[in-house]
Parts: structure tokens; C-alpha cells; sequence
């Protein structure tokens, strides 16, 4: 058999490669960082906030030197029709200062700055080149990757695919059972540039604290999501399209974005933005349901790749569960290659730190949570019944007296069309979800 | 017989301070290729060479990856003039007899530093190629010039050879050859001569505006043809004269200011 080349390759120098090359390299191991694009985070794109807080055992104090846009201190959640508004919105000053909370931030800056670090703890970054596939020994083992270069095999005792959504070298595995189009949703976003002065005046936000904004029924007739956020000279508008619906809608991402920015909560918000940059980008939405087996003979699967990315509503998260699997890949493979056992039995000890830390625990206890938030009644028929409500509540119908409550739920309710025991049975699987 | 290859580290136009988007421009790609080319087909050796601050080993660690055999870092400013350039690199390379360089670099593109290191190594020049092939001892090269109209040059060493971005697709690095050249040595070399320091604005190239007489034509197509047809447009104004050097340059000049390419 030919002896390997480096004890880990690392594929894509996303959050979960650059983490898992860094552990790894810490951990005194021969590691290679392989990436596709010309630096890492050159082709990388999400939609939303980064929380870094598991970078606390890996960099200490990173907020000091991490490529943050803004701080977020403001978070609302919107719920639209077509002419209303009701929003949640909650601002707080402790998640502008150390140690902070959430922050936006560029891609190319955020999995560059993350990858120096790889680098710096000693592994070999090696850019503008492509994995087409994987080495395997006779007994089905894997033993490498195959490069779009020249010569370009590379042989080792671990590889760690973080090769993102549709990971083709997880699937060429076989450890995804079954891959389906309703799992994904489709994210597109445009990013807008607005003077500094301009966005803190619109938000209302100071220096470097900043905005995200999660909206639900901004996306017409797909299901999905709305999403605004502010970096520092910039904001970012997009929507999260489940796929199948996009598809028989036969609708354009772009439309549905350029409808919300039309909307009248949305409009004066974005208004005089310059288009700098649209992307789009394939989201692993279905947790639990979706997920992978994470560990074979020789190969660990972390990031987007093992569909690690949790999309419940009012928590939207992935790069954290991607830079913590890669953070916990990376230490088993330590353990394993220190072992001198790399099978799956041996690489086992990343299962069990992603079943004992939030990466699976959160999944697990929110695996209902993105079925319910995409389904039809939240979509469609909720934030219309509740903007009804709220609109009924606070309108002055003089000389009517103020009707109670629980007169006007019941009326909007029964004119959205929304039956009482659906309603319960949402109630309760959003209650034992997120409770 | 040895090559040399003179390489520039370049950010890109569009972001000019970001060493994410710096490298080697595609015209010193394609003389890094013909240069290993030649060395492939002459068993001769190709340096490659750089004048710049440490970053700018990134592009010879590119080239020794490529297949470049030695490499040198000859230690300047990033912004120098090109004449301080051409010094520095012409003094290291004086047994050199081939010199391959891009026709002009992305962040400055005077494209004056070949014809200087020419100059300084008394070696033929060959510059803005478009088409070279190697052919034993020679190069055969084709060259731009206004109007449409080629020169077609037979190249000897010792020469000097510039090459248009197009002109060749540098080969891909083999996965080994990029692990061994990110960790290889590369030697560090003083200049000769002191380098200065340019100062200068770092920006997209504008040319300057100019006045064009109204074209003559009586349908708007005809009006068109005269404003876009250069080989046409050049035809017509096109002059030829016999002139001591001194005085071709002059009238050079005037022929440029006339043309309203040089502000008078």
C-alpha cells in the first residue's frame, strides 16, 4: 500500500476546513488545506449572522482581530402581508461589547481570516485547486483525494470533506442515503451600498453596531424566508426559497427579492442602494432529516457537507455548526491518526462530540422546527391572521368600543381560513420545539 | 545558456490593496510559459526573478512550481520607477540570454522596463509580441503595431522578449511541485543601485480625452465607419520619413500631440 503523503487533507477552506486544519495542525499534525477557489472564501456567500462564540477555545479574544462588518444589537422579526407590518424588534448594548454575540461579516474576509489561522498553526494551504474525487483502498477505505492538477493525488491517513452543500465527496461515499430537492432551499441576496452615515440613520444603530432582520411572508407564493442585515458600508437584502415550490411557481429569485424591496416596510430601507454584488447559494435546510452518516473508514464529513446548518425560524445559523464540526473533526482526527486508528471505529470520537455539544443537541431538539416554519399556514396564512389582529387591536373604531381580544383572534382566524386544531397543533409543535 | 524570466507582483486594478487579489498578470504568465518552453527545448535553465518586498515571493513560488529551476528576490519598494527596476534586475542577470517579461504590468502598464534591461544588457528586443514560437536557437515573433499591421521578427539571443497576455496559457503546477516550491528557499538579493521610491496614483488606465473632427459621410453608417475604422482612420494619416533617430523621435512627438494623444 503507498504510504500516505500528510497524516490530514482537508477539503475547502470554508469555516469547518479552516477549523478543521487548525485543530489538526495544533494538534502537531501533517496537515493540507485544499481549496477550490483562488483564496479561501473567494467563492463563498450566506445569508445572515455569524456567532462565533465556540471560536472562544480556538482564538481567544478573536473579536479583537476578526473581520467583523458590524455587531448586531438590534434583531427583529417581521412578519409581512402585502400592505402591513408586525414586528418584533429587540436591540441590546451588551452584544456590542465584549464578548459579543453575533456579527456580520464578508465571506472572503471571515474564511481568509480563519484560514490564516490554519496556516499560522502549520498547515499547508493550497488554493486554486479542485477535489474530483477520492482515493480508496480495496477494502472500500478512504486513503486520499484526487486533484484537478497534474500529478494530482494526495494521499493520507484522514480527509476531512468540507466541500460544502452537495458535497460530492460525501455523496461519492455513499454516506448520503438519499438526497432530495425539498431538503434545500435556495438563498439569493444583493448586496447594497449605502453611505455609513445613511445606514445608521435608517437602523438606527451607532459606530459599528448593526441590524439583522429575519422577515416571514415577504416571498409571495414560494415558501420561505426574507432577510435583511447591515455590514458596515453595505446591506445585505435576499430571500431563502424552498426548492421544489420555487420550481413549480416558476418564479425568479430576483423578482421575489426586488417585491420585497418594494414592500412598504422594506422600501425606504433599502431606497438609493447601489447594487454591488448578487449571489446565490444552495442551503441545506432539513437538518436531522437530511444528514449524512459523518464518519467512515478513513473520512470525516463536517460543514454544509454534512447539511450541519440550522434553519428554525427565529434561529439561523451555519457557519457556527460548521466552524465547530470542523473544530471537533479536526481533534478526532488527531485522536485517531495519534492512535494509529483510522477506521470509523477509530474516527468515532467525532460522532460523539457532535452528539454531546449543541451541533446535534440543537438539532435534535429542534428537528421539527424547519418543517413547521416552511409550511404552508406559517407562510401563507399566519402572518396575514396576525397582522389582522394586531391592525384590529390597535385601530380607534369610535363610537364602537374596543372589542376583546379574544373576539378579534377568533374572527381573523376563522377569515384566514385557519382551523382551530391546526392552529393548537402548530402552537403545540412550535411550543415543544423552541420551548 | 541560461533564461530568465522577469516577474511582477501585481494586485488587481479593481482592488489595489488587497494581497488576496495580487499575482502574476496573465502577460507574465505567458512568459513564464515560453520561457520554460525554451528550456525545455534548448535543456537550458530558467530563472525567474522579481524586484519587490517579501510578498512578492508569491509569484516565483507560482514559477518554481511551474517548473522554473532557480528563483530571486531582488528586495525593493513595491512602487519603483521602471527604470530603478530594469537596473537592478539587469545587473543580476548580465550572463543572461534570454529575457522573457510580460509586455506591460496590470498596475502601471508603461511596459518600459524590458526595453531598459535591453538596453542595459546591449540585447536585441522584441516587445508587445503577440505570437511567438521557438525554433532551435531563435525565436520567431510577431509584433503589434498601429493600424492593424504586424512586424514579423526572427529573434537571437542575446534578446529581450515581451509577450501580450494572450500569447501562451501557463501550464498547471503539479500538486507536488506546489507543496515543494510554498516551503522552498528563495535567495534575497540587494539591488546594485540605490531604488527609489515612485510616488504615483494607482488607478484604472483613462486615456485622455481628445477632439475628433466631425466625420464626413452622408449616411449615419458612413459617418460610423470613418469613427470606428482604425486600420482606415490610421491609413489616412499615416506618414512615412526617414529621420536620424533624434529627429524621428521629435516628429514622433508632434505627431502625437497633433493627434491630441499628448496633452501640448
Amino acid at each position: 500500500m503507498t504510504a500516505p503523503d500528510v497524516d490530514v487533507v482537508v477539503v475547502g477552506g470554508g469555516p469547518a476546513g479552516a477549523c478543521a486544519a487548525m485543530v489538526a495542525a495544533r494538534a502537531g499534525l501533517d496537515v493540507v488545506l485544499l481549496e477550490r477557489g483562488p483564496f479561501p472564501g473567494s467563492k463563498n456567500m450566506y445569508g445572515g449572522v455569524v456567532y462565533p462564540r465556540i471560536l472562544d477555545t480556538l482564538i481567544p479574544e478573536w473579536w479583537l482581530e476578526a473581520p467583523v462588518q458590524r455587531w448586531v444589537t438590534r434583531r427583529s422579526t417581521m412578519l409581512l402581508t402585502e400592505t402591513q407590518a408586525v414586528t418584533i424588534d429587540f436591540r441590546t448594548e451588551a452584544w456590542g461589547a465584549p464578548p459579543y454575540n453575533g456579527a456580520t461579516a464578508y465571506r472572503p474576509d471571515w474564511d481568509h481570516w480563519l484560514a490564516g489561522h490554519a496556516q499560522a498553526a502549520g498547515a499547508q494551504l493550497i488554493t486554486d485547486t479542485t477535489v474530483i474525487g477520492l482515493i480508496r483502498d480495496e477494502h472500500g477505505a478512504v486513503v486520499g483525494v484526487r486533484t484537478d492538477r497534474p500529478d494530482g493525488d494526495l494521499r493520507a491517513r484522514v480527509v476531512i470533506a468540507c466541500d460544502g452543500v452537495n458535497s460530492f465527496l460525501a455523496k461519492e461515499a455513499g454516506l448520503y442515503e438519499h438526497t432530495d430537492a425539498k431538503h434545500y432551499t435556495l438563498g439569493v441576496k444583493e448586496t447594497l451600498a449605502l453611505p455609513k452615515e445613511t445606514i445608521d440613520e435608517r437602523f438606527a444603530v451607532r459606530d459599528r453596531h448593526g441590524v439583522d432582520i429575519e422577515i416571514i411572508g415577504a416571498t409571495g407564493s414560494v415558501n420561505g424566508g426574507g432577510f435583511l442585515y447591515t455590514n458596515l458600508d453595505t446591506i445585505a437584502v435576499g430571500v431563502v426559497l424552498k426548492l421544489p415550490k420555487l420550481a413549480a411557481q416558476a418564479q425568479r429569485p430576483e423578482a421575489i427579492i426586488a417585491k420585497m424591496k418594494q414592500h412598504p416596510a422594506i422600501a425606504p430601507l433599502v431606497q438609493g442602494g447601489e447594487l454591488k454584488e448578487y449571489s446565490a447559494h444552495l442551503i441545506p435546510e432539513a437538518g436531522l432529516t437530511m444528514m449524512p452518516k459523518m464518519v467512515m473508514d478513513g473520512m470525516l464529513v463536517a460543514g454544509d457537507a454534512a447539511a450541519l446548518c440550522l434553519a428554525a425560524g427565529i434561529w439561523l445559523e451555519g457557519v457556527n455548526f460548521a466552524m465547530a464540526s470542523g473544530m471537533y473533526a479536526g481533534e478526532a482526527a488527531a485522536e485517531a491518526v495519534r492512535g494509529g486508528d483510522v477506521t470509523a471505529n477509530g474516527l468515532q470520537g467525532y460522532q460523539r462530540r457532535l452528539s454531546d455539544t449543541f451541533v446535534l443537541k440543537d438539532h435534535r431538539k429542534l428537528h421539527r422546527a424547519p418543517e413547521l416554519v416552511l409550511s404552508d399556514r406559517v407562510q401563507h396564512l399566519y402572518p396575514g391572521m396576525v397582522a389582522n389582529v394586531v391592525e384590529r387591536m390597535f385601530r380607534v373604531d369610535n363610537p364602537e368600543p374596543k372589542p376583546g381580544l379574544r373576539r378579534i383572534v377568533t374572527q381573523e382566524r376563522q377569515r384566514a381560513g385557519v382551523r382551530r386544531r391546526d392552529l393548537l397543533r402548530d402552537g403545540w409543535t412550535g411550543f415543544r420545539s423552541f420551548g | 545558456m541560461s533564461i530568465v524570466v522577469c516577474l511582477k507582483w501585481v494586485s488587481h486594478p479593481g482592488e489595489p490593496h488587497d494581497s488576496r487579489f495580487s499575482g502574476m498578470s496573465h502577460a507574465d504568465q505567458s512568459a513564464l510559459e515560453f520561457a520554460l518552453q525554451q528550456a525545455e527545448s534548448t535543456g537550458a535553465t530558467v530563472t525567474a526573478i522579481t524586484v519587490g518586498p517579501p510578498g512578492a515571493e508569491k509569484v516565483l513560488r507560482d514559477a518554481l512550481a511551474c517548473g522554473a529551476h532557480h528563483a530571486v528576490r531582488i528586495e525593493g519598494p513595491t512602487t519603483t520607477s521602471g527604470t530603478d527596476v530594469a537596473t537592478a534586475i539587469a545587473d543580476h542577470i548580465t550572463d543572461a540570454r534570454w529575457v522573457w517579461c510580460g509586455d506591460y504590468s496590470l498596475d502601471r502598464g508603461a511596459g518600459s522596463v524590458p526595453a531598459f534591461i535591453a538596453a542595459h544588457l546591449n540585447a536585441q528586443q522584441a516587445l508587445g509580441i503577440i505570437h511567438a514560437s521557438i525554433e532551435g536557437d531563435a525565436v520567431h515573433a510577431t509584433r503589434r503595431l498601429d493600424g492593424g499591421r504586424r512586424e514579423l521578427l526572427e529573434v537571437t539571443a542575446p534578446a529581450v522578449v515581451s509577450v501580450e497576455g494572450a500569447t501562451a496559457r501557463l501550464r498547471r503546477a503539479t500538486l507536488a511541485a506546489v507543496r515543494a516550491a510554498a516551503s522552498a528557499t528563495i535567495p534575497v538579493v540587494s539591488a546594485t543601485t540605490p531604488m527609489h521610491r515612485a510616488e504615483f496614483m494607482v488607478r484604472p488606465y483613462r486615456p485622455r480625452a481628445r477632439v475628433l473632427p466631425a466625420p464626413e459621410g452622408a449616411t449615419a453608417l458612413e459617418r460610423l465607419r470613418v469613427l470606428t475604422d482604425a486600420a482606415a482612420a490610421s491609413a489616412a494619416r499615416g506618414d512615412t520619413v526617414r529621420l536620424e533617430p533624434a529627429d524621428a523621435a521629435a516628429r514622433i512627438v508632434r505627431a502625437l500631440r497633433e493627434w491630441g494623444y499628448l496633452a501640448h
